[in-house]
């Protein structure tokens, strides 16, 4: 029995594991949704062209698979054409209350002092304010349209960002390794940069990808609340909007750009979980 | 320590209520016709609305007597409603307040219990459930699942009323039942996340390994795990705070009840900044007054904590 | 009354990972189970309660008087529920955790009775129990009302013990009970486990990686490794004459031995010397908050001398070495290193003047960078190539090609060679070792200590030794300088301060040391 003292001391390499059929399903759909932003538009470049002659057409109509709206805009077409819209905003929060989170967090986990005392009273008092309060006040009563908001989310979302690298780095800050990089009079920079950075990136990569998902939702909730994005856009959100008058004489008005918000958090929200899953799998195999 | 962070609350919502305050200029257009409104702008109205908000004063006196309007109950008058805001705030409240307590008291009754089961069978089968419906509580927006559930109670199960808020007492509690179930879901998914995550790691650590082996009960040893969770439960209820009062402006514009949430919406979009500004204000003071609460739970929950504290009193 | 194991193995995910062990434990007597990390010994005690991690799998047969022990039905709770607490009880190494925060030290012992009678007790009873099982482990019975984190290591163990018998077991399985404790402490936890076993006729499975806890304390001894039993008999004898080759080196490796037979691994210099000190250190004051860590400290280190540092946690030990390496700031004092005063904190001192081997071998190295980039980048800071990487793997004695690989591909001793690597490559005067040996095991703790001792050789540089073991800095420091509660309350060359120690504290120390049963003056704590 040679090979136990293998197992023993030295971490088990594990083999590689097989992609959940969950997550492969949801991996397919995104790519599926990516897809329709990028093409969406360029295809169906006239949805939002209005025909009162084909007004509020149920499902399985000529033409109009999915039926039409009250102003006779075609269901499925919108949907399509509305995928950009609702998933490069998310996408845009999601990335840059991200980066804000990273320069701000690590700054305030590793510098400390004065620079940690002020950037934490900023979240603390950012997070003292509901998201969704604050956007529906501040572009409601400022007016503002989709890039309005989107900044408006990046700051929003970016204190919980802030709070999460923040306890990461301040984790790893504590660790020998850091202490041996100061040891060696690295410039601040470099260690915070090579050697702490890489060591939270499955935290920055997992939040991020839950924060598309809360992105999709508080966006698509600011669109139902009638703040946010024009009306006459191509979007989910204010397609359902939209859609809520004829609810009752065709339901895919409503249920369709619902159904594809959905799907796509809950896909962004499983393949995040994964991913994560994997990361902290890495990490626990290095330490 | 409980000094430092009721000062610190303090603070912030000093900071607040001047950014809320503030709100009067940053809206676009004239101020003296925002706070007009459709009323028709003769001389009189005009001097009537400049001397109520002392606009011919500097910005601080402005400030400091709005603070203290709101401090005493003067919120101004609704250019919407043409009524004081204390009262149309104090016609909507209660049914909001009552909206917001089904929702928390069924999510926590039904998320806790599933979040430890899902954390003691970790892989099992209520695990997945558990696991399933919290994602799918997150990704769906609160209006999606009002409207579905709307959609199916109006149309296949007409047992439940989907629209407004009744005739009081059990009536209303009869209207609430659909709003509270469609909030309670997206609140149950954070805390089943929340309750599962502090379980697994409680579980995993060394106290639960000795208790097991000196022949403590099952029962009891999740007693004790579920006690030592409960500090980063209470701790991440902040979390649920903030979802709340998003998702009970949400349920309430889908089940079209006539609470605080649809008083903003509607006060937001008639941009009645009166209205917009004095529930900015109350929600935060409520989330703040909330958040201190939880942090005095906290104090209670640990004994570590608490004799910091005695040290230091 | 009599344990029995009986081809007791246990099965991992990956194979087997302890070999089928049989044994027999006397009532009263004590067997040891000893071995270095990745033997199998804490598996081995966790199948005889049924508390296997995820995925393993025990077999064999277990009894205690007469009673089996369900070992091969791990899901079985009603069945172990019966064994647990009644039959088996197992005590944990660390008592800061193995008790839980927020509740009462009362109450916790409370349940063990609860458990075993399966009915709670009317509260004066209830009372009752719990101080007559307070009283047995020498605490007074207020520690019932207080929260674990009230009491001391000792006492919270000594509490862990009173939770571990409280329901009356036949067998009480000790994982390195007493490892998580400072020196002092140690023996006291290990007699009071010796007379209650005594009083109760009670087998205990004591599980060590020290061979000093086992000597005296134990009747027979299983030496295991890699999941195998490789040598057995009583302890006296195995002691004495052992028969394996693994078993010798274990106990050449231990530092107690060599303690006792005076053996070091270098000789010791005079370190006293007329020659200006490398580092002078005068009045060193630290406070953290309203506690004050140094409290005006000395300490002075010869070129090319090898001065240890002994106290225990809390010390202040380590709080020097910090101050010293320019990672705490003192408050009051000077610190001159060939003659330059040095300024509080990093910004005045360079990589060349000193470098620090940190305790923990498996946090001190990036985990994300390659052995080869920490070294090249250790060497960038004094201008060396990075094609130095392989003459310094050579120097630590490993081999060149792990430059190539990530920390999590090796194992402590060699992760621990990287980082005396790495803190090398700027060819510093004063190297700094915190506990850098006291994570690893004996066999490899002895390896690194003789890699110090050639390096000083070859190198001719100094090194500051800090341990919380005597035993171990005896073997390779040239002066001794002992810390207690922030002062420093004996300094002298090596051998002086063992054969003759002064002041009482250090005399505790040596008796340490050499595992001696030391018995403190008044019992308590």
């Amino acid at each position: 029995m040679s090979d136990i003292r293998v197992i023993g001391v030295l971490p088990v390499r594990r083999r590689r594991r097989r992609l959940p059929i969950g997550v492969g399903v949801a991996m397919g759909v995104l790519a599926l949704a990516m897809l329709a932003a990028v093409l969406g538009r360029l295809i169906f470049s006239d949805a939002m062209h209005q025909d009162i002659l084909a007004a509020t057409l149920p499902p399985g109509s000529d033409g109009h698979p999915l039926g039409t709206d009250e102003l006779g805009r075609d269901i499925l077409q919108m949907a399509v054409a509305g995928t950009a819209s609702a998933l490069v905003g998310p996408v845009i929060v999601a990335v840059g209350s991200m980066m804000l989170g990273v320069i701000l967090g690590t700054l305030a986990g590793y510098e400390r002092g004065w620079l940690d005392t002020l950037i934490s009273r900023w979240t603390d008092l950012l997070l003292a304010v509901p998201v969704l309060l604050a956007a529906i006040v501040v572009s409601g009563v400022m007016g503002g349209g989709y890039w309005v908001t989107v900044a408006l989310l990046i700051v929003l979302f970016s204190p919980s960002d802030i709070r999460i690298v923040r306890a990461g780095v301040l984790e790893q800050s504590a660790r020998p390794y850091i202490e041996a990089a100061q040891m060696l009079s690295l410039s601040r920079w470099r260690v915070m940069f090579r050697h702490i950075l890489p060591n939270v990136t499955s935290l920055v990569v997992t939040n991020m990808m839950l924060n598309v998902a809360f992105a999709l939702v508080a966006f698509s909730s600011l669109s139902f609340l009638g703040v946010g994005v024009a009306p006459g856009t191509a979007d989910w959100g204010r397609q359902l909007t939209d859609g809520r008058a004829i609810m009752f004489q065709n339901p895919a008005a409503v249920f369709v750009p619902a159904l594809l918000i959905v799907a796509v958090a809950v896909c962004v929200n499983l393949v995040g979980d994964w991913i994560g899953q994997r990361l902290s799998q890495v990490g626990e195999e290095a330490r | 320590m409980v000094a430092v962070r009721v000062l610190g609350v303090l603070g912030v919502l000093f900071v607040l209520s001047i950014v809320v305050f503030a709100m009067m200029y940053l809206a676009p257009g004239d101020i003296v016709k925002n706070l007009l409104g459709n009323r028709p702008a003769n001389p009189d109205v005009v001097a009537a609305v400049r001397a109520q908000y002392r606009l011919d004063d500097p910005v601080v006196v402005q400030y400091l007597s709005w603070l203290r309007g709101f401090l005493t109950g003067d919120l101004g008058t609704s250019i919407r409603l043409q009524q004081p805001v204390a009262d149309a705030i104090g016609d909507r409240v209660g049914i909001t307040a009552a909206l917001c307590l089904l929702a928390f008291v069924v999510s926590v009754a039904v998320a806790v219990p599933l979040g430890v089961r899902s954390a003691v069978k970790a892989g099992g089968w209520i695990d997945r459930t558990g696991n399933a419906l919290s994602i799918l509580g997150l990704s769906a927006p609160t209006f999606a699942v009002g409207l579905l559930l709307l959609y199916v109670f109006a149309y296949y199960l007409p047992i439940l009323p989907v629209y407004g808020g009744g005739d009081g007492g059990v009536d209303t509690l009869r209207h609430l039942v659909l709003p509270a179930v469609t909030l309670a879901l997206g609140l149950g998914a954070i805390i089943v996340k929340l309750t599962r995550t502090a379980m697994l790691r409680e579980l995993e650590s060394d106290y639960v390994t000795f208790a097991r082996s000196r022949g403590l009960g099952e029962g009891l040893v999740r007693r004790l795990a579920l006690r030592n969770a409960a500090i980063p439960i209470v701790t991440g209820a902040s979390l649920v705070l903030t979802f709340l009062v998003g998702g009970t402006v949400l349920a309430e514009t889908t089940y079209a009840l006539p609470g605080l949430g649809t008083l903003l919406q509607d006060s937001v979009l008639f941009k009645d900044i009166a209205v917009v500004q004095s529930l900015t204000l109350l929600v935060a003071v409520v989330i703040a007054a909330i958040a201190l609460v939880a942090d005095l739970a906290y104090i209670l929950l640990d004994p570590r904590v608490r004799r910091q504290m005695g040290a230091a009193a | 009354m009599t344990v029995i194991l009986g081809d007791l193995a246990v099965l991992g995910p990956a194979g087997p990972m302890v070999e089928p062990i049989s044994a027999e434990i006397a009532p009263g007597a004590t067997l040891a189970l000893i071995g270095e990390s990745g033997s199998g010994k804490t598996l081995t005690a966790k199948s005889i309660v049924g508390l296997l991690p995820r995925g393993f799998r025990a077999t064999g047969t277990v009894s205690v008087a007469g009673q089996a022990i369900p070992v091969g039905s791990a899901g079985d709770d009603a069945a172990w529920r019966r064994v647990r607490g009644r039959s088996v009880s197992l005590l944990l190494q660390d008592p800061f955790t193995s008790l839980t925060p927020v509740h009462r030290c009362g109450d916790q012992i409370a349940w063990t009775i609860e458990g075993a009678q399966g009915r709670r007790l009317p509260r004066g009873a209830r009372r009752a129990a719990v101080e007559e099982r307070l009283a047995e482990v020498n605490l007074p019975a207020r520690v019932a009302d207080a929260f674990p984190h009230e009491l001391s290591g000792g006492m919270r163990q000594r509490v862990a013990i009173a939770a571990a018998l409280a329901s009356d077991p036949q067998l009480l399985i000790a994982d390195e009970p007493t490892t998580a404790l400072d020196a002092s402490n140690q023996a006291e936890i290990l007699d009071l486990l010796r007379r209650i076993q005594e009083e109760r006729r009670l087998s205990v499975i004591l599980i060590s990686h020290d061979l000093g806890v086992v000597r005296g304390r134990t009747d027979d001894v299983l030496v295991m490794r890699d999941g195998r039993v490789v040598e057995r008999g009583a302890t006296a004898a195995v002691l004495a004459a052992p028969a394996h080759p693994y078993t010798r080196a274990l106990i050449e490796a231990d530092p107690v031995v060599a303690a006792r037979s005076g053996a070091r691994l270098s000789a010791e210099e005079d370190a006293s010397g007329d020659r200006a000190p490398l580092l002078a250190c005068e009045d060193v004051t630290k406070a953290f908050g309203a506690r004050t860590v140094l409290d005006a400290v000395d300490l002075s280190i010869a070129p090319g001398a090898i001065v240890g540092i002994v106290g225990e946690s809390g010390s202040g030990k380590s709080t020097l070495a910090r101050c010293i390496a320019g990672l705490e700031r003192e408050d009051a004092g000077s610190i001159v290193l060939e003659g330059e005063a040095l300024a509080p904190g990093r910004g005045s001192r360079t990589p060349d003047q000193m470098q620090i081997v940190f305790q923990d071998p498996y946090s001190s190295l990036n985990p994300m960078m390659s052995i080869g980039a920490i070294l090249a980048e250790a060497l960038g800071v004094a201008g060396r190539a990075s094609s130095e990487v392989p003459g310094m793997l050579e120097m630590v004695g490993l081999p060149a090609e792990f430059a190539r690989k990530r920390p999590a591909e090796l194992s402590g001793g060699q992760r621990q060679r990287v980082a005396i690597a790495r803190a090398l490559a700027p060819q510093p005067r004063l190297l700094i070792c915190d506990e850098s040996v006291s994570a690893l095991d004996v066999s490899v703790q002895a390896d690194i200590l003789a890699l110090l001792a050639r390096l000083r050789e070859e190198l001719g540089i100094a090194i500051l030794f800090i341990s919380h073991d005597l035993a171990v800095v005896r073997m390779i420091a040239d002066a001794v300088t002992v810390m207690w509660d922030g002062r420093v309350v004996e300094t002298g060359p090596c051998h002086e301060v063992l054969e003759h120690p002064a002041h009482e504290y250090t005399r505790l120390l040596v008796a340490a040391a050499m595992r001696e049963n030391a018995v403190p003056a008044d019992g308590k704590d």
